[in-house]
């Protein structure tokens, strides 16, 4: 019996066959084709074995797997060796300018990680105060339809090809003494002015020239003044009267921005004296919806205004039809001599001489009008413009170059400028985009933006100032002035060139005075200051003639009170006032997404262009009154001179019956030119909205085309129009619907300089209480004990953030809307969606009107309840009007925070609430428990569906460069709202910590409060008792809105005074 | 043996046997369904696809598919979600309440009434979810452990409070309808020939053997879910309406809600119960358990709750006056006059003014007339809702938010397509359940019979 078990596979092994031990040596039994996987039945008789398959294998897996490693994202290298000045996650400033011609402003440039994100303006040093235009150029730096090199009409070229045509183009008109012309924006460059010089000079025998160009211009105020090439600088800080005639000098100005400030200065109720503000004027613009006393009138009656004002002040003249409405401004004017303005808006030269003879008699030349001290912004040359055209027509201009304009969209004198284009042998644009200018030139050399740029600028008498670039050109652009150098003897580049310029400059040490300019981005030189720039513009003989007319003399005074009144007699149909939008503007930054959802202040329309109207007028025509997400608009033409232009009417309420109102700088890529994202209507579900010619409709139409040509200058003013209805509707999309306050006291506080002088606190700003029982007493209790909740833990521990606004001194501009777009990355959605009410602004200014109807009067009058209240949702004819910036309230019992299910959004120990975004599940409880409606829901994924594809800049990559890396991109289906720049207050604190000290007051600033021209907003710590905004709040004047409600805000309101005698209705 | 008052109409009408109610009952299920109930079913399954694919359009692309704005955060979403909540709030009131107070009636109607109830509150549930922005993140309403620290739910919110009350409320209702149905499962299981659906009701009788031991304990789980279900019927709609009674929204901040709107749900959930009773017993031929007697019961209960409801109309009114502030007093006058004045009145009409026409004698028997009635009433409930919830937001404080909503294609297709889920159900449930108790039902057949009664 055996004493071991022993198991065999199979009879082979059992009997030890041989062909079994041969194999049974094997690993593998029988042979396997790996040939065959490797190499292929034709490789068959090459040895190679497992080995080579298993690297074969290897190989090709390792390979795989590094190709498919190689993700798409290439440009992400993070900083190996750090670079000087650069820290990843702390921005880094830079002192600049921005200048296009008609908005200037000294700005901050901040920067993350080398790319712009945000402009701020240098309220240190310089002319700090800025727009919403200024603001949002940020963006247009990103904009992916920018040329990405020069182009020969519609081919791309090279650099040196372009150079060598211009070159040659030069060379050959020199040789033939031909006519050479520079068409620019105006320009206050000293540099520039001296390349142009030294480009002259290269060649001698061409009739070079350069002609000023602005779309908007000023021709005739500069004029009247006699300040060449400029207006004079108005002196608004010690004015303590203002009357403006059609003047909007909150926007619709050269220096409209640093005006704004500079005014706002001199309307604190709490100073020594509050300036008293009149307008006179057709459309509500934006100064008028801040003056004390508004008068609508036509705009042909602006002369006699102006006349009547003259004859009330000097006893010269007669009176005439308007003079019992301007006697209030002329008996205002008399009491301050030497210290009130009068100022025309009108590019008419008969107005302005009255306006500077008022001013004369007022003895304010000299003291709130310097006109030694001028403003190099929005004056063209009207005649040699014109007289450019002719000689184009006549193919008398051998060589054009053109850069900052578009006189193909925004001339008068489009149609022949087009024709005459076409007659120029040499046409080169130094335009960014091929738009409606550009892609008609023989050759575009993009420029680059002027955030990639170097430049100098002196545009306020005595200010030099400086841009400089923040980021390599993004696009294989070069700035205009280098091409220009390179083609002048000179050479060198322009960053040389201009240091060289100043080097003129220099009092002492060149290089300290350069390097503090650099810094500080600008320098004043006080009005002594050495002229370093060569002269400019060569006049037409026309031009000389009106320039050299007499401006001030009491004959040609009543000449011109003569030309008014004729102008006013022969006034006839419907008058039209083009004007230029807060947002839009001139129209050169109408591819702006950020600007294109800028709410106009008085409408509140985006994305819009429309004919303004009075609602009587709108009534009688049979216009539709009220719009809505399904209300449109009406649509009209208005035919003038000829021309026509079929927009949307909306009424607006304070304008004058009989004349209706368009904004210029809409209408643009009519002809599918390629100047944009933005400035096309959209479908409804994305995608353009095409003509029946296939191409993409612009947004609103072009009213260039109706500008007039009068003595020479554009006149913006016309009469004799007709207004037809189409039976046309259009939807408008607004971001408010309902216009008036609904006399509710406990959200809008006002009252009259008067009663806040002289009265209690409790006439104007009556605390609301609540009436108690109490031993049997009743006892009027503050709202603040009177509470179901605990009190959070702010008051007096640690830091307390709030802002303060002031109401009084909130213009409506809208800079703070673009400022917290741009810091807080807050979505743009587009036309459609703010028709559906569903603008995603952190961020509102909520503009009420006036309403005839009072509680008060209601109950006087017996009217019954609901009619009182139907009748208050109807502004006045004339109504006052009310900017109320609204944003989170971060109540210390906030709504929102108690109802959300999950706790996404808390209270912070600082007194913020916040929004914790990853928590949010987007119920939007918390947005309908708010008071104050502040919240905004993500609807949709803006940063990637279809719908938001042409508007929202984030679905570009090259637009999500300006995204603020500080703050999340909200994602679909969450809830967001005003953080108080959170991230500024953490940074803020973090560098204080850092440093070892507290946080000083005034070292944190959030975008809106750092963007208002005016000041209206304050930010700070409110437990910091030495702090401002401790002070505000705790002023007569603050108030919480909806204080009864019992929210507790950290944001106070101060009540608005307005400078007039009148209670108010 | 009970003796039921000669005066009292009998409940259950004919000459009818123990085995003639088994058959009724029955029959429809063991027969192949009639060519009408195809025809129903396909139509609201269709409706119903339709619903489907508006609500995954909405959940693929975002909430802005519906007509909700910056000012409107809530609208047809939450009404439909109020609407169906109230609805199913009639079945658990005819089997709980009623049960409690023996109310014998009842056994005709409860068992389609408690269906209604769970495939109500399944719509209703479905809303507070799609309305969600982000519903992958649904989960963050349940109180789970996780793992991000400290992170809660937060119990403050009524918004976390209906996630309790519904689902309790979807569970107990659930439970005690099934309770109710397994003797009558085990009925068919009897009776039933195929043997995949002998197998079925099997399963689904739980081994119900009739036996005496049975019975009891079956009478005494349903007593006590009767007992865990009835305070259910006021907390539920109490802590819904508490969505707005909490808020500080004027028109939802009234302490008044929580029994208005109680007696709103049994208001429209009787009404639907009379829309779906009406149909059935005419299609099912089910006129002799479900009589006129018991339309004109459910109509009394309608008068009752619609004037509770109408009543608390003129109280909300009443009170916005008398409490003097202004935005109170303001949200109702627009809402009597304002641009939804249309949708007040109507509101108005439909259930404070046409439940009194039931004071008619004639008419609260006529069947026709009970019809026509059910429906208005629920449209004026659905307009209650819209009215409480968008009037209130669309103007509150600040007038430069004031706005409007207008419903979307997505906003139609999705409470249409509930509709049509709902009644897709119900027509399954009405071919493969007992449509009546019928256990219950041969429970009375001797106390209140009308063969029975005309004996003695």
């Amino acid at each position: 019996m055996g004493t071991e078990k022993r198991y065999w596979t199979g009879m082979e092994e059992l009997h030890g066959t041989k062909e079994f031990m041969d194999s049974s040596a094997k690993e593998f039994k029988t042979e396997l084709p790996v040939e065959e996987f490797v190499a292929g039945a034709a490789q068959a008789d090459l040895s190679s074995g497992r080995r080579d398959f298993l690297k074969f294998l290897g190989f090709s897996v390792g390979a795989a797997t590094l190709a498919a490693c190689e993700t798409p994202v290439v440009r992400a290298i993070p900083y190996v060796i750090k670079p000087e000045q650069v820290t990843p996650g702390m921005p880094t400033y830079y002192a600049s300018t921005f200048h296009d011609g008609f908005d200037y402003g000294s700005i901050l440039v901040k920067t993350r990680e080398g790319r712009p994100i945000y402009i701020k303006g240098n309220k240190d040093h310089g002319h700090g105060s800025l727009n919403a235009r200024i603001n949002a150029s940020v963006l247009s730096l990103y904009d992916s339809t920018r040329l990405t090199g020069p182009r020969k009409g519609s081919e791309s070229t090279t650099w040196a090809s372009a150079d060598e045509a211009i070159k040659k183009a030069l060379i050959d008109a020199n040789a033939a003494s031909a006519e050479v012309v520079l068409l620019t924006e105006p320009i206050a460059s000293p540099s520039t002015l001296n390349v142009i010089a030294e480009l002259k000079a290269n060649y001698p025998s061409a009739n070079i020239s350069h002609v000023p160009y602005a779309p908007v211009s000023f021709e005739a105020m500069s004029q009247a003044y006699g300040t060449a090439n400029g207006t004079p600088y108005l002196d608004f800080k010690s004015a303590k009267v203002v009357v403006c005639v059609a003047a909007d000098f909150m926007n619709d100005f050269p220096l409209s921005a640093q005006y704004t400030t500079a005014y706002g200065s001199a309307r604190k109720p709490e100073g020594k004296w509050m300036s008293k503000h009149f307008q006179f004027e057709s459309i509500m613009s934006l100064a008028g919806s801040n003056a004390d006393v508004r008068r609508a009138i036509k705009p042909s009656e602006e002369g006699l205004v102006l006349a009547s004002i003259y004859n009330h002040i000097t006893g010269q003249g007669s009176s005439n039809a308007t003079s019992n409405i301007t006697k209030g401004a002329a008996e205002a004017l008399k009491a301050v001599p030497g210290e009130s303005l009068v100022i025309c808006g009108n590019n008419d030269i008969h107005c302005q001489n009255i306006a500077v003879a008022i001013n004369e008699a007022l003895g304010n030349i000299g003291n709130t009008i310097q006109k030694d001290k001028t403003v190099q912004l929005a004056v063209g040359d009207g005649t040699a413009f014109a007289s450019l055209v002719s000689k184009m027509n006549s193919g008398a201009v051998d060589v054009l170059m053109m850069h900052g304009v578009n006189p193909a969209y925004d001339s008068p004198m489009a149609e022949e400028f087009k024709t005459g284009l076409g007659k120029v042998t040499n046409s080169f644009s130094f335009s960014s985009h091929a738009d409606e200018t550009a892609s008609l030139c023989a050759y575009i050399m993009p420029s680059n933006h002027a955030l990639e740029s170097w430049n100098d600028h002196h545009v306020v008498s005595g200010h030099y100032a400086l841009s400089q670039p923040c980021i390599q050109p993004l696009y294989d652009t070069r700035q205009y002035q280098g091409t220009l150098l390179a083609m002048s003897a000179k050479g060198g580049t322009y960053y040389d060139f201009i240091k060289s310029t100043w080097a003129g400059m220099a009092q002492g040490d060149a290089t300290a005075f350069w390097n503090n300019a650099l810094h500080n981005g600008s320098v004043d030189m006080g009005l002594q200051a050495p002229v370093v720039a060569a002269p400019v513009t060569v006049k037409s003989a026309t031009q000389e003639v009106t320039a050299a007319a007499p401006t001030n003399t009491s004959g040609s005074v009543s000449t011109s009170i003569a030309a008014v009144e004729k102008t006013a007699s022969s006034a006839s149909g419907i008058e039209v006032v083009l004007y230029t939008k807060q947002g839009i503007g001139t129209g050169a930054q109408a591819t702006n997404p950020w600007l294109q959802e800028l709410p106009d202040p008085i409408t509140k329309v985006c994305w819009d262009n429309y004919i303004t109207m009075s609602p009587a007028q709108a009534k009688e025509m049979g216009f539709t009154l009220y719009m809505a997400q399904e209300t449109p608009a009406s649509v009209a033409t208005v035919e003038v001179n000829g021309k026509k232009v079929t927009l949307p009417v909306v009424p607006v309420p304070g304008q004058k019956a009989g004349t209706v109102g368009i904004a210029l700088g809409y209408g643009r890529g009519a002809n599918g030119e390629h100047i944009g994202n933005a400035a096309f209507q959209t479908k409804e579900y994305g995608g353009y909205d095409l003509d029946d010619s296939g191409n993409k409709k612009p947004i609103g139409a072009n009213a260039y085309a109706l500008v007039a040509m009068v003595n020479g200058m554009a006149s913006y003013t016309l009469s004799g129009a007709t207004v037809t209805g189409t039976g046309e509707e259009y939807a408008i999309a607004s971001t408010q619907t309902h216009h008036t306050i609904m006399d509710r006291e406990s959200v809008l506080k006002e009252t009259v300089l008067g009663t806040f002088k002289n009265g209690e606190q409790n006439d104007y700003n009556r605390p609301h209480t609540l009436k108690m029982h109490e031993h049997h007493e009743v006892v009027d209790k503050p709202i603040k004990e009177v509470d179901l909740w605990d009190p959070h833990p702010v008051e007096g521990i640690g830091h307390w953030w709030g802002l303060s606004i002031d109401l009084s001194s909130c213009l409506g501009c809208g800079a703070c809307i673009t400022a917290c777009h741009s810091e807080n990355n807050v979505p743009v959605v587009g036309k459609d969606e703010v028709r559906r009410s569903r603008d995603m602004h952190w961020l509102r200014i909520d503009r009420y009107f006036t309403s005839d109807m009072t509680k008060e009067k209601g109950e006087a009058e017996g009217i019954g309840t609901i009619d009182m209240y139907s009748k208050m949702e109807i502004p006045s004819e004339n109504p006052s009007v009310v900017h109320m910036p609204m944003m989170c309230q971060h109540c210390n019992h906030a709504p929102c925070e108690t109802v959300c299910p999950v706790a996404a959004t808390t209270h912070s120990s600082e007194g913020l609430n916040q929004m914790t975004y990853n928590r949010c599940i987007g119920t939007r409880y918390c947005a309908n428990n708010c008071p104050y409606k502040v919240r905004r829901f993500n609807w949709f994924n803006y940063k990637a569906y279809a719908k938001f594809s042409e508007v929202n800049p984030s679905q570009d990559m090259m637009g999500r460069m300006v995204l603020n890396p500080d703050v999340t991109v909200r994602s679909r289906g969450v809830m967001e709202k005003c953080s108080m720049c959170v991230q500024r207050i953490q940074a803020g604190k973090l560098d204080s910590k850092i440093k070892g000290i507290p946080v000083a007051d005034g070292s944190i600033e959030t975008a809106c409060s750092e963007a208002c021209p005016n000041n209206c907003i304050t930010f700070g710590d409110i437990n910091d008792t030495g702090s401002k905004v401790h002070g505000l709040r705790n002023d007569k004047r603050a108030y919480l809105a909806l204080e009864e409600v019992g929210t507790q805000p950290s944001i106070n309101y101060m009540v608005k005074v307005r400078n007039r005698e009148e209670t108010l209705a | 043996m009970f003796k039921e008052a000669s005066i009292r109409e009998p409940l259950i009408l004919g000459n009818k046997s123990y085995g003639d109610i088994t058959a009724d009952v029955v029959g429809p299920i063991e027969n192949k369904a009639p060519k009408g109930w195809y025809i129903a079913i396909t139509i609201s399954a269709l409706i119903a696809l339709w619903g489907i694919g508006c609500i995954l359009y909405l959940i693929g692309t975002g909430i802005g598919t519906w007509g909700l704005n910056k000012t409107v955060g809530w609208a047809w979403d939450i009404t439909n979600f109020v609407w169906w909540v109230g609805i199913g709030h009639a079945g658990t009131l005819i089997s709980a309440v009623l049960l409690l107070f023996r109310q014998r009636w009842r056994m005709a109607i409860n068992r389609s009434a408690e269906a209604m109830t769970i495939f109500a509150v399944i719509m209703a549930a479905m809303f507070p979810g799609i309305h969600m922005g982000r519903l992958w993140l649904g989960y963050f309403v349940f109180p789970l452990p996780n793992q991000f620290g400290s992170l809660w739910v937060n119990f403050n919110s009524p918004l976390l409070w209906d996630v309790f009350a519904i689902s309790t409320y979807f569970s107990v209702s659930l439970v005690f309808w099934y309770i109710g149905l397994i003797p009558d499962f085990a009925t068919i299981r009897d009776r039933i020939k195929t043997p995949v659906a002998k197998k079925v009701y099997g399963i689904l009788s739980f081994g119900w053997s009739g036996k005496a031991k049975n019975w009891t304990r079956f009478e005494e789980v349903s007593l006590v879910l009767a007992g865990i279900a009835t305070p259910l019927v006021f907390s539920v709609h109490s802590i819904v309406s508490m969505d707005f009674a909490t808020s500080v929204i004027p028109g939802w901040h009234t302490t008044i809600f929580p029994p208005y709107f109680v007696s709103g749900a049994v208001f429209s959930g009787f009404a639907m119960v009379q829309t779906l009773m009406l149909i059935m017993r005419k299609t099912m031929r089910l006129e002799n358990y479900v009589t006129i007697k018991h339309v004109e019961y459910m109509n009394i209960v309608i008068i009752v709750t619609g004037s509770i409801v109408g009543v608390a109309y003129i109280t909300e009114l009443f009170m916005s006056w008398y409490s003097g502030v202004e935005y109170e007093s303001y949200a109702f006058i627009n809402r009597f006059s304002g641009p939804y004045l249309w949708a007040y009145w109507a509101m108005m009409t439909c259930n404070v003014i046409s439940p009194q026409l039931f004071w008619v004698k004639k008419w609260r028997r006529s069947l026709g007339f009970t019809f026509v009635m059910s429906i208005i009433v629920n449209i004026g409930m659905w307009f209650e809702r819209f009215v409480i919830i968008v009037t209130s937001l669309h103007r509150d404080y600040v007038p430069s938010s004031w706005s409007m909503f207008h419903p979307t294609f997505v906003d139609i297709g999705v409470f249409i397509g509930t509709i049509g889920i709902f009644f897709t159900l119900f027509l399954l449930f009405a071919r493969f359940f007992p449509v009546l108790a019928l256990n219950e039902l041969k429970s009375i057949l001797k106390v209140s019979g009308e063969e029975h009664k005309n004996k003695h």
